[in-house]
């Protein structure tokens, strides 16, 4: 058993190996993987492709990526068509009207100065080269980079050899196969008003994801303002309190639930609904809407 | 509100462009199915002889394996069935002038082989499946195809699937249990053309509608039976029309019912063909999850149909068209079934089971049946399912 924390959340990787020092460098191989992704796509550091792309905002000539960044700039393509245009990785810049830790509402001039930063229609992507078009632009892959790196380091461990265990970073996981003995994993999905788990599911194989608005945000005057905003308007969403969606890829996962979020109390479910994804959404009122049946287990309330 | 279905396939091969997560995905599952089907017997009122009689059985063993890498499939059946038993061969006047029933004394095991084989593959975005099947009985074999598409507009709520299917059958009648102005060897050909519509209703909801048609042509006749006639006190072959053309409209209602964790399937089918057979189908289910892995299924069926022009119980004398047939399935009946199937999951094992039980009366046809043919079946048909996925 193995736990570290990175990526700015608590993360936990469980392996069964029956060579104790093959588990240890399986481990460290996943350490290193995930310092590797941090290093590439954090926003927070200085030499990161990211705030390389960001600091060329405007320059017309833009930024020659790598393969992987590419394939990356890509799936944010196709997660922004999917999503109809909600999940979108230029969205980050609103955060410069939202402080979360002060608990302030910006403005509705400061958010409409920033509105014309957001879209990723606008951003010019011609593989290799992708170019920002006006100054204060910027991309930011907080929104699938957790997600994204449980996938590497699950593929890294499975060819490793390991096919019993489980990649778990903050509530974002992929399972690499089942206990030795068979037995599936129990996953819990986080309550968004209280400790603990409002369902569980048993889990043998794929990927779960979710995004809530517990997950940062205040409260003001009785109003929730959580971390997940609108590109289009650059409001937090409202509707759904919290998704967890379950796939094949922990990307895809992730994607899934924050765009639901974005979608709404209604859209949200149909949408996950239409991509044939089986998904667990809690609306504002704590009302549960699941598919498919049985899938998910709820919890009692604590008394 | 999402103005077009989104596309799974789309996310999906962006995804696994990614380096590192392309790692295939593969799953794969074995099936173990043995079904065992009796036929009720004759009672002694309709049956010619005035002594009851044994019936048909069928006792199936199926093996499938099926296995699914990235998104392309593979399914592979393999079946051995044997069956055995008297079954209908004409029906008489009884002394009260009521039909009744003559069977074949035949008892002889006869055995059939089913081999079949199913792939399917994403082709531009639609799911595209062919399959390819041989059957073999020692007076009968037939091979058949087909082709099927599903496939999802960028701009729509819908999944639309279509099919086309093919079939060959040829059969030589085994002497002696025939008769001798039956046929040495025939053959036919059956096409079949369908195309359905899914629409999600809504996160629980879902209705399906589906069009099929048709076309047989060749010898649609069965080698064994036949059919009396009572000027001449004597029995003709069995004789149909060569070909058929049939259609039928079928749609398919499923509603999951979140605060009980079960789900109640409606299934509607109105059937039509050429030879004048008009039939009602109307099946409701019951899907209920208990716990975590297992579920629970009762069913119930209900079959109505009408009768197909030429048919008769028996003929005075031969028809001008020279066609003749007793057959009980061409006659207007209707039925009743009440299923019970169980499935548990425990780790990679699937068992399941299922009870079914069926029975056949002029009573359950819509309308009234004025002469019930006395060949008319009733059946219980018990399987088990064994399955492990790996």
């Amino acid at each position: 058993m193995h736990r570290a924390h990175r990526l700015g959340g608590p993360c936990a990787i469980h392996v069964y190996a029956n060579d104790a020092r093959l588990a240890a460098q399986a481990l460290q191989a996943a350490d290193a993987e995930l310092l590797r992704i941090e290093a590439c796509y954090s926003r927070y550091r200085a030499d990161s492709i990211i705030s390389r792309i960001n600091a060329s905002a405007g320059d017309g000539r833009g930024v020659v990526v790598d393969d992987e960044t590419a394939a990356l700039l890509d799936y944010a393509d196709a997660a922004y068509r999917e999503s109809e245009g909600r999940f979108d990785i230029t969205s980050g810049v609103l955060r410069r009207a939202w402080d979360f830790r002060e608990a302030r509402v910006p403005s509705a001039e400061a958010l409409a100065a920033l509105l014309p930063l957001v879209g990723w229609s606008r951003v010019a992507w011609r593989r290799p080269r992708l170019s920002l078009p006006q100054v204060g632009m910027q991309l930011d892959f907080g929104g699938f980079g957790k997600e994204y790196a449980v996938d590497r380091i699950a593929a890294l461990l499975r060819a490793q050899g390991i096919v019993s265990g489980l990649v778990d970073l903050a509530g974002d996981l992929c399972i690499l196969g089942p206990h030795p003995d068979g037995r599936p994993w129990q996953v819990g999905l986080q309550h968004p008003r209280q400790r603990g788990a409002i369902a569980t599911l048993s889990m043998a194989a794929g990927a779960v994801a979710s995004s809530g608005d517990y997950e940062r945000g205040f409260v003001l005057d009785g109003r929730r303002y959580c971390h997940i905003l609108d590109p289009r308007t650059g409001w937090p969403v409202q509707g759904l309190a919290g998704v967890s969606v379950v796939a094949d890829q922990c990307l895809i996962a992730g994607t899934a639930a924050t765009s639901a979020m974005l979608m709404g109390a209604e859209a949200g479910p149909q949408w996950l609904v239409g991509l044939g994804l089986p998904h667990l959404c809690i609306t504002a009122d704590l009302q549960t809407r699941t598919a498919p049946a049985g899938l998910f287990h709820p919890v009692s309330a604590a008394p | 509100m999402a103005s077009r279905k989104p596309s799974l396939q789309a996310l999906t091969a962006a995804a696994l462009a990614l380096p590192g997560l392309a790692s295939a995905q593969t799953d794969y599952q074995a099936d173990y199915l043995y079904s065992q089907y009796r036929e009720g017997e004759l009672p002694a009122a309709r049956a010619a002889s005035g002594e009851r009689s044994d019936r048909y059985e069928i006792d199936t063993h199926m093996i499938r394996v099926a296995g699914e890498r990235d998104e392309q499939s593979l399914t592979a059946t393999v079946l051995y069935e044997t069956m055995s038993g008297a079954s209908p061969w004409w029906v008489q006047p009884g002394t009260d002038g009521r039909p009744v029933q003559v069977m074949s004394g035949a008892s002889i095991r006869e055995e059939r082989v089913d081999l079949d084989a199913t792939v399917t593959t994403p082709v531009r975005g639609a799911e595209v499946g062919a399959s390819l099947g041989y059957s073999h009985e020692n007076d009968y074999e037939a091979v058949n195809g087909g082709i099927e598409a599903e496939f999802t507009p960028e701009t729509g709520q819908q999944t639309y699937s279509l099919g086309l299917g093919y079939s060959y059958d040829r059969i030589k009648p085994t002497v002696g249990a025939s008769s001798t102005d039956v046929i040495d060897e025939a053959d036919r050909d059956s096409l079949t053309l369908y195309g359905g519509s899914t629409w999600v209703l809504n996160t629980r909801t879902l209705i399906q509608g589906a069009l099929s048609f048709s076309l047989q042509d060749g010898y649609l006749s069965d080698p064994y039976k036949r059919a009396f006639l009572t000027e001449v006190a004597s029995t003709v072959r069995d004789s149909r029309p060569e070909n058929r053309r049939q259609w039928s409209v079928s749609t398919r209602f499923r509603h999951f019912v979140p605060a009980v964790g079960g789900a109640v399937h409606v299934d509607y089918r109105f059937f039509r063909d050429d030879w004048r057979i008009e039939a009602h189908t109307l099946a409701l289910a019951w899907h209920q999850v208990v716990g975590d892995d297992l579920r629970i299924s009762p069913s119930l069926r209900w079959y109505s149909q009408s009768q197909a022009y030429f048919y008769a119980p028996f003929y005075s004398s031969l028809r001008a068209d020279g066609l003749a047939s007793s057959d009980y399935r061409l006659s207007p009946y209707g039925a009743l079934s009440f299923r019970l199937d169980v499935r548990k999951i425990i780790d990679a094992w699937i068992l399941g089971g299922g009870l079914e039980w069926y029975e056949a009366s002029g009573d359950y046809a819509i309308g009234s049946v004025k002469v019930e043919n006395p060949g008319l079946v009733d059946y219980l048909n018990v399987t088990v399912r064994l399955g492990y996925r790996f």
